[in-house]
């Protein structure tokens, strides 16, 4: 049987959402008579409401590259707001099973609900699991959780960093060990499976279903202290729809070398990160590093990292970071226009951002941001609707949002 | 002499409510006396509770327990375990929990609730009050306030 076809399609998702609603609607009647329960069926939310503008009409700022249109000088909440729900049975002590939908703002231009997850998770031994089915993929940290508003300090994952990454799931397996030495922890993780989903471009959109995605990391835990590294990589098994793109925008064709010169398929990307986390008591620090090695001559190879500080008082934590993405050309462009598309993938800028969150009420924070991007007017992958001729590398991001955990 | 005499004002106050902050015993972590755990560490501790480890030092699972959000132990228990808020600890499960990796321990009402459940449960771990913990369960790790 094929996990991923059954997974797939949205007759399915339709039908899964039913379901969620089915049991929402179940849990909320049965709710009284077992509240005192060790409950076996747990459901659970999160959401954000996002209001941001920026200072600059000549590039629109998204959330990162799954979103086809992004936000300019008018305040709108189309880029941060999202709600989920996720629905977690416990089978018996060692299997659950998890199902998660969310809605947000996503690469067809709406705010169609889809399932994030669905996936059962199998505990062979208390540090040994395994999961199947529908997964997150955290090969940078925190991926599998960037739009958890509430569990992060910032209004958004630093966008140098994460802006590239505009992949959230597989149909596939991990596993993931966990082996104390002493006082510390080491965790390894492995994963494997086909990814899902599509990446706009322009108004075409990039189909990456089918393509395998290997990946893992290790983590060592020392007290307050987080060191990680993670390897990934994704073989694409569909072409960038450049040729439409161009059509739509000149009126030409690419010639056909220039298709073979610009192809996606069968081109394997690369993905490292290294970094380390400092938690205790009102410090939290970031530092993380990540290099992408693109295979496709239309994607520029790039490195870019971040590094974060806050420091709580009372319900207030103020923050203070910098971040940076700087792309390269691995090769010569074939030709004028070859050229044209692989400057689409360039980037070099960096931002710092500050901002503060605020614990209001209990499950609800508020945070404000203020982000300023300084750089080159050549750095136009980071953003959508790319207005080349005037845009001048700076833009300055206001951004106030409402977190939420039920 | 102004200064002397809101010192003495001062001191007054500050023995006034010494009794009271005294009256807030340590808490104390605690775990079945069959798990074959004599003493923790902080740092054990805090693995356990956050789920970076499910086992004790022997292999056996630990099962740790919880207090809800409103119970004052709780809001003890982490600050001075790791100096964190309420806020902090809920956010980092919700990270945990829906990133698919893991669920919180499991929440109980009461103290009292805490001890049945640690007695129940061959890995239970929970916290209370020192005053609280009877020959039931064993004390492996005291919380200086």
């Amino acid at each position: 049987m094929n996990l991923a076809k059954v997974l797939r399609g949205k007759t399915w998702a339709v039908l899964l959402n039913k379901a969620i609603l089915a049991g929402i609607v179940a849990q909320l009647i049965a709710l009284p008579a077992r509240a005192e329960n060790e409950s076996a069926f747990t459901l659970q939310g999160f959401g954000t409401l996002g209001l941001a503008r920026t200072t600059s009409n000549d590039e629109s700022f998204v959330r990162d590259l799954s979103q086809p249109r992004g936000i300019k000088k008018n305040w709108s909440g189309l880029v941060d707001s999202v709600l989920g729900l996720q629905g977690a049975w416990r089978i018996n002590p060692q299997l659950e099973a998890v199902v998660q939908a969310n809605s947000r703002y996503r690469y067809d231009a709406t705010f169609y609900p889809e399932i994030a997850w669905a996936y059962l998770k199998y505990d062979l031994a208390p540090n040994f699991s395994l999961r199947a089915g529908r997964l997150g993929t955290d090969f940078f940290m925190m991926a599998d959780s960037r739009w958890v508003g509430y569990s992060f300090l910032t209004v958004r994952p630093p966008g140098d960093f994460f802006w590239y990454l505009p992949f959230y799931s597989i149909h596939g397996a991990d596993a993931l060990v966990t082996v104390p030495f002493g006082e510390d922890i080491l965790r390894a993780k492995v994963f494997y499976g086909h990814a899902d989903g599509r990446i706009p471009l322009a108004d075409e959109q990039w189909d990456i279903s089918e393509s395998p995605m290997l990946g893992g990391f290790l983590e060592y835990q020392m007290s307050s202290w987080l060191i990680r590294a993670s390897y990934a990589n994704i073989l694409f098994k569909n072409d960038l729809p450049i040729s439409a793109v161009i059509r739509d925008a000149f009126g030409l064709p690419l010639s056909s070398a220039e298709l073979a010169f610009l192809s996606t398929r069968n081109t394997r990307t690369r993905y490292y990160s290294v970094g380390t986390v400092y938690d205790h008591g009102p410090w939290q620090a970031q530092l993380m590093l990540n290099h992408i090695e693109q295979g496709s001559n239309a994607l520029e190879s790039s490195d870019g990292g971040y590094l974060l500080a806050g420091y709580r008082v009372n319900e207030f934590t103020p923050y203070l970071g910098y971040s940076w993405v700087r792309s390269r050309q691995g090769v010569k462009p074939l030709d004028a226009m070859a050229a044209y598309i692989m400057a689409d993938s360039h980037s070099d800028q960096h931002t710092v951002f500050l901002g503060t969150r605020w614990d209001v009420a209990k499950n609800v924070a508020l945070k404000a941001q203020w982000d300023q991007i300084r750089g080159q007017a050549s750095s136009i992958f980071p953003f959508r609707e790319d207005n080349r001729l005037n845009w001048n590398g700076r833009m300055d991001v206001f951004s106030l949002t409402m977190d939420f955990v039920f | 002499m102004p200064l002397r005499r809101l010192l003495l004002m001062m001191t007054t106050c500050w023995m006034f409510l010494q009794p009271a902050a005294e009256a807030q015993a340590e808490l104390v972590v605690v775990v079945n006396v069959h798990c074959g755990v004599a003493a923790m560490t902080r740092n054990e501790v805090v693995n356990v509770f956050f789920g970076r480890n499910r086992q004790f030092f022997n292999g056996q699972e630990a099962q740790p327990v919880d207090l809800p959000d409103t119970h004052p132990d709780r809001v003890r228990f982490y600050r001075e375990l790791i100096g964190k808020e309420i806020s902090e600890v809920n956010a980092y499960w919700s990270r945990q929990v829906f990133s698919g990796r893991m669920q919180p321990p499991t929440k109980v009402n009461t103290s009292e609730e805490v001890l049945k459940w640690v007695v129940a449960h061959p890995g239970g771990i929970g916290f209370v009050d020192l005053a609280r913990a009877d020959a039931r369960v064993r004390i492996v790790y005291e919380l200086a306030p």
